[in-house]
């Protein structure tokens, strides 16, 4: 009698059905957790993240079983609708452009540029993933890590390739973690120490009517050109707007906090626990993992490159190091910037002047989804 | 269905061009907006520069604090029951918090509020 109980609760539990699978995913989830907690990369979204990967791998726990019928689904399930319908990563933009200063952008346009200049590792990673087999719509998913911008990545993955939303969410937030490690030796190879140490002038004021207006001329004519954008852009304009207009700081603040902060949860949980022992131990997950970082690395060679074009053009008056701010990744991208000019230059201070490419970036890396969801959505 | 290298090269190029048209083109209205913007506070009759944001946000202390008085200039700063000391203080602190360099700014009192028992 007591040993069919226990037997009945061994074959019950989850233990009996554990898989080497299951253990993999355990063992990476754990890891995750430790690069979160320990070493600190991207811990606000790493942490949810890697504890969904955790919660996803213990069998017949079943938080991601789809609603059959009148059969309830996992908690999970529920929550990941917000990733599937594209709500979470809108509702982060409206965050973004809540804590969103454009007005670097706004007082040096030309920053616009490098912005565009540094998603050319999207459309470099989009040509190889073609070349390895991968479909468009998947390779399209494949190659806006290349964007560094996580929820623009989530969005248009959860748009036209579900099934790799796991790998490429973790991919992203893993590469924006190592901005500090992989952009510096290429910023290093591409710059001249005379280019590195260019000084750049102050930039000039701008008045609070530039600043509102500005998010609503681009919200016009962003989306009027490219209505796929819509979601993504119209957030990020409508947190700035409320940002920038001063008479709705309650929005503002609840935008970029408790909102953010909900929304990150349910975000950072779902999208891990997408990534199953099933979908993700696969040999193209590793194939991913090597074009999100072939993509983050041309993003910043194509941004540097257009930072040398226009340090030529200016005379020597625009540090070329700023170009690699222009990948997203706000304001870390930015602040590597600043790190390695100061090294070149101690009396150097790039933050400010790198943060109107950083912003141009999110720009930049939402436009080129929206193109990429208008031709293979 | 799969495409062939041709086929993502040009996809590639063509969106590449797009992103950059697009964002010239915000550059382009941005750089219009301001000239514009420019070119109607020189009509309105106004020399001065456009009015920045750091000067429009309340970099001073709240309108409250204030005590009702005659235009002071700069360096003509009323205190009341409050010393030099404390006052230097307070506009240095205002003048970090609101990136203000203190020769822009101008304080016309800084008073001690009573707190009511």
């Amino acid at each position: 009698m007591f040993i069919d109980a226990l037997k009945s609760i061994w074959l019950e539990s989850g233990f009996s059905v554990l898989t080497w699978q299951h253990l993999v995913m355990i063992a990476v989830a754990c890891v995750l957790i430790y690069l979160a907690i320990v070493k600190k990369f991207e811990p606000l979204l790493l942490l949810p993240i890697a504890f969904g990967v955790l919660l996803a791998n213990l069998p017949l726990a079943d938080l991601m079983k789809k609603e059959i019928g009148d059969i309830q689904g996992g908690l999970l399930y529920y929550l990941y609708l917000g990733v599937k319908k594209g709500i979470y990563p809108s509702l982060i933009f409206l965050g973004i452009g809540c804590m969103t200063d454009f007005g670097p952008l706004i007082s040096r346009p030309s920053s616009l540029i490098m912005g565009a200049g540094a998603q050319f590792g999207i459309f470099m990673a989009f040509i190889i993933a073609n070349l390895l087999g991968f479909t468009p719509q998947e390779a399209a998913s494949i190659s806006i890590i290349g964007g560094a911008d996580g929820p623009t990545a989530i969005y248009t993955t959860a748009r036209l390739a579900l099934d790799l939303l796991g790998p490429i969410a973790i991919a992203a937030y893993s590469y924006m973690a190592l901005i500090p490690i992989i952009q510096p030796p290429i910023m290093r190879a591409l710059t001249t120490k005379e280019e590195r140490e260019v000084k750049m002038e102050q930039l000039r004021e701008v008045s609070k009517l530039e600043k509102i207006c500005f998010p609503i001329i681009v919200t016009i004519f962003c989306v009027l050109l490219l209505p796929s954008v819509a979601p993504l852009i119209g957030m990020l304009m409508l947190g700035n707007l409320f940002k920038e207009s001063g008479v709705v700081d309650r929005l503002s603040d609840t935008a970029q906090n408790a909102l953010m902060n909900i929304v990150t949860i349910f975000l950072g949980v779902t999208v891990g626990a997408t990534a199953n022992a099933e979908n993700f131990l696969q040999p193209q997950t590793l194939a991913i993992i090597a074009l999100g970082l072939l993509a983050f690395m041309f993003s910043t060679v194509g941004g540097l490159l257009i930072g040398k074009l226009m340090y030529k053009l200016s005379g020597g008056k625009i540090n070329p190091l700023i170009g690699s701010a222009g990948v997203s990744a706000v304001p870390m991208a930015a602040r590597v910037s600043q790190v390695v000019g100061q090294k070149a230059n101690p009396s150097n201070y790039l933050l400010m002047h790198a943060m109107g490419p950083n912003v141009a970036g999110v720009i930049g890396s939402a436009v080129a989804a929206g193109i990429l969801m208008a031709l293979f959505g | 269905m799969h495409m062939t290298f041709g086929e993502s090269l040009l996809v590639s190029l063509f969106s590449m061009f797009i992103v950059f048209v697009v964002l010239v083109s915000i550059l382009v209205l941005i750089q219009l907006f301001s000239k514009l913007l420019a070119l109607g506070s020189t009509q309105s009759g106004s020399c001065k520069p456009v009015e920045s944001e750091k000067r429009v946000q309340p970099a001073a202390p709240a309108p409250a604090a204030f005590v009702p008085g005659p235009e002071l200039s700069t360096g003509e700063l009323r205190l009341k029951n409050v010393d030099e000391k404390t006052a230097a203080m307070i506009m240095a602190i205002v003048s970090d918090e609101s990136s203000i360099p203190l020769s822009e700014l101008r304080f016309k009192s800084i008073k001690l509020i009573e707190e009511e028992s």
